[in-house]
């Protein structure tokens, strides 16, 4: 595990922080007192029952969802509210959907140029030529003139994630990247994403993959009704959960 | 967890920070600002040129004034209703045309189709008011209306029925058919049916263009709410305020049946709606 | 009266009749779509009253006979110090009342765009600005081609309110009643005219369907 405690001269800052946050859907409290910080080169892996806030939790870091109350940090900046200094900043921060999100209007090239061109103004060519790489690193050079509509969702997404990675982001939020897939498309996915760990990305995984999380996790989040229930190493958490909460969970889906 | 907004257009603005709050205040001050100064501006024209004097408005304190309204507003919706009967039935035919397996059958359906769809109701209007006659074929004025606005709404009629028709999925039919059921009374019982169903909200819609049309009542003298409005502008020479009033009554009419249209778009979606996430 | 006799007599006046009808509908068109797109924009705004005032717009329009809001142009607005041509007021009739269906159309298109396209935009850095312009405007134009072509259409139509005026040069439905009150046309007269509306109608579905296969977005 790399180290990610910033010692007191803030050497080490961690890339993503959230203090004490809050969130309220109505009368439903989502978000309890979460305290979260993700190392550069970490992979965090958040996993909970259906209804846990885990995906709320993610959304909240680039803020497509709002907080009611605490802080949440990138690199040690509090997070914009709103306008372009968090336009600037979610441009540091890349994002996977569940539902892959790819712009239906634009080839699979404009997919991941898009980005480049318009918001960090690198010339056409150039960010041309780096989606062809990037795509070709995903395995869907081929597919780089169709619409998102005529590949599979497992392509999709592999699009999506070379969409982020266009952007040279500090870290990647995945929002249950695998959940829409059908079974035979899931690996694909995964296999992209462990690749991407292992050359030191920095990344926050919501899923329901265990098996990823065993393997590639630097640590495990477990959250349960709004709250971060247990944190500890893969290992630790898979062979000896300290929460009844979080035996019953894993129970539950070992019994699948 | 899938978010709670559905609308795109609520989707478009994410939560607003104080300065985007400020300045969506500061844009709602100015605009009502706007609205107020516009308002004002309509008022002060209506003054100036003396069109808010008692005299011009007085005729709707009267009950008469109203029972003849009302009277040329039942005309209207006699007109619309048999308008939007026969056009009813002209698209179902044209509809069965269309879907119909002979070749022929669907060149002459889709002609139809394209031709009333093709071609203003105005234009249809005048071929019943003045071309008919001179065939030699006298016909009341309820029929020079009611025909053409029928004949030129027939083809949307026959396309909305068909949309429907398409709706439905094929297994009904060829459960039906599986069930030993003839040809045409699945058409009939089974299918047709549920494409109804589809369409009543279009249907409704389109009663709504019926109506608009029989407007044009007065070129052929039936006694409609437009027609009778003529009649009381002579009688109290007060024609802006009269106008007025009728436009706000087909309006508003119309907007009632838009609204019922609506109603049954979303009773026919309910249970439709599959919750995601 | 046969189509060569007709023709041979109307015939100029057809062909200025059509010219009229097309000029109509397409500066009709042009400043329903100018409207529509505007009250489009209050529609969607987040202000409120702006909102309000787009609906409210939407249901007057969309609601009111072309031939209420024609008399109420011509012959209403004098009373109000207010005179136009009739030109003017056929133009005005015959785009205000397409304007709210353009309206109708244009947030349907906006409302085809999946939510979570606006998400990945923002997600990827884009203001609010680019993702209206790149996101938002293409997609609910490339989807609105059919329902535009349809407008467009329908606005020919509604330009045969101009038969309801005296305006010269007539336009296609004003010239078969004038040919019919003056002359015995018959049903000649009456289906040239509807032919070269149908046959328009026609063109404009054909380069429609072209258009909208050309840029169709496959979801």
């Amino acid at each position: 595990m790399r180290n990610m405690e910033p010692d007191q001269n803030g050497a080490e800052v961690p890339v993503i922080e959230l203090r004490h946050v809050e969130k309220h859907y109505g009368d439903l409290h989502v978000l309890k007192d979460i305290n979260l910080r993700v190392g550069k080169g970490e992979v965090v892996v958040i996993i909970g029952p259906s209804g846990s806030g885990k995906s709320t939790l993610c959304r909240t870091i680039n803020r497509m969802e709002t907080i009611d109350a605490g802080e949440i940090l990138i690199e040690g900046v509090p997070l914009p509210v709103e306008g372009r200094e968090l336009a600037q900043l979610r441009a540091q921060v890349g994002m996977v959907f569940q539902s892959f999100n790819l712009f239906s209007h634009r080839t699979i090239l404009d997919n991941v140029t898009l980005g480049p061109t318009d918001v960090l103004h690198v010339p056409k060519k150039e960010a041309r030529e780096e989606a062809m790489r990037l795509l070709a690193r995903v395995g869907v050079e081929s597919q780089a003139h169709k619409v998102p509509a005529q590949l599979s969702g497992g392509q999709q997404q592999r699009v999506a994630i070379a969409r982020s990675l266009a952007m040279h982001p500090k870290a990647i939020l995945f929002d249950e990247p695998t959940s829409a897939l059908d079974p035979e498309m899931i690996g694909e996915v995964l296999s992209v994403m462990t690749e991407l760990a292992g050359e030191g990305m920095t990344m926050l995984v919501v899923t329901h993959e265990m098996n990823f999380a065993r393997r590639v996790a630097d640590r495990v989040i477990f959250m349960d009704a709004g709250s971060i229930v247990e944190e500890n190493t893969p290992d630790a958490f898979f062979s000896h959960p300290k929460s009844q909460r979080a035996k019953d969970f894993l129970d539950s889906i070992q019994n699948h | 967890m899938s978010d709670a907004r559905t609308n795109v257009r609520d989707a478009l603005y994410e939560p607003p920070g104080p300065r985007t709050r400020r300045i969506t205040a500061a844009a709602t001050g100015i605009s009502l600002a706007g609205i107020g100064v516009l308002a004002a501006l309509v008022v002060r024209r209506f003054a100036v040129a003396g069109q808010l004097d008692a005299k011009y408005w007085a005729l709707f304190t009267k009950g008469t004034t109203w029972l003849y309204l009302g009277k040329g507003l039942v005309g209207t919706l006699r007109a619309a209703a048999m308008a939007g009967v026969i056009t009813f039935a002209m698209g179902f035919l044209m509809m069965i045309l269309r879907i119909s397996r002979l070749r022929a059958a669907r060149a002459v359906g889709t002609a139809l189709v394209e031709f009333t769809r093709g071609v203003p109701t105005l234009l249809f209007i005048y071929f019943f008011f003045l071309v008919v006659p001179q065939l030699g074929v006298a016909m009341p004025a309820f029929w020079k209306i009611t025909l053409p606005v029928a004949i030129s709404a027939s083809g949307i009629v026959a396309e909305v029925l068909r949309s429907g028709v398409n709706a439905v999925p094929k297994g009904q039919r060829e459960a039906a058919l599986s069930l030993g059921m003839r040809e045409s009374s699945v058409f009939l019982k089974v299918v047709f049916p549920q494409a109804i169903r589809f369409c009543i909200p279009a249907l409704i819609s389109e009663l709504v263009i019926v109506l608009k049309d029989t407007t044009f009542a007065y070129v052929v003298t039936f006694p409609d709410l437009m027609q009778n409005a003529k009649v009381l502008i002579s009688n109290y020479d007060s024609l802006l305020a009269v106008y007025l009033v009728v436009a706000v009554i087909y309006i508003f009419i119309n907007y009632l049946l838009n609204r019922l249209s609506d109603f049954a778009a979303k009773r026919r979606d309910r249970g439709l709606v599959v919750k995601t996430g | 009266m046969s189509i060569s006799q007709l023709l041979s007599e109307f015939g100029s006046q057809y062909a200025e009749a059509l010219f009229t009808t097309w000029k109509l509908t397409a500066l009709s068109f042009s400043l329903a779509f100018v409207i529509g797109v505007a009250v489009t924009v209050m529609r969607v705004s987040p202000v409120r009253p702006l909102r309000i005032a787009g609906e409210i717009y939407v249901q007057i329009f969309r609601n009111i006979p072309g031939a209420a809001l024609l008399i109420l142009l011509v012959y209403a607005f004098p009373y109000l110090n207010i005179v136009w041509s009739y030109f003017t007021c056929v133009l005005i009739a015959a785009s205000l009342i397409p304007a709210a269906f353009c309206s109708e159309y244009l947030m349907a298109g906006i409302n085809t765009i999946p939510v979570g396209q606006i998400e990945a935009a923002r997600s990827i850095g884009m203001t609010f600005v680019q993702t209206i312009s790149k996101v938002v405007i293409p997609q609910s134009l490339r989807s609105s081609v059919l329902p535009l072509t349809n407008l467009l259409v329908a606005t020919m139509l509604t330009t045969a309110l101009a038969s309801q005026v005296p305006l010269k040069p007539r336009d296609l439905t004003g010239l078969v009643a004038h040919i019919n009150t003056h002359a015995v046309g018959g049903v000649t007269a009456f289906f040239i005219s509807a032919m070269l509306y149908c046959g328009t109608a026609v063109v404009i579905g054909q380069v429609g369907n072209l258009i909208d296969k050309r840029v169709r977005i496959l979801r």
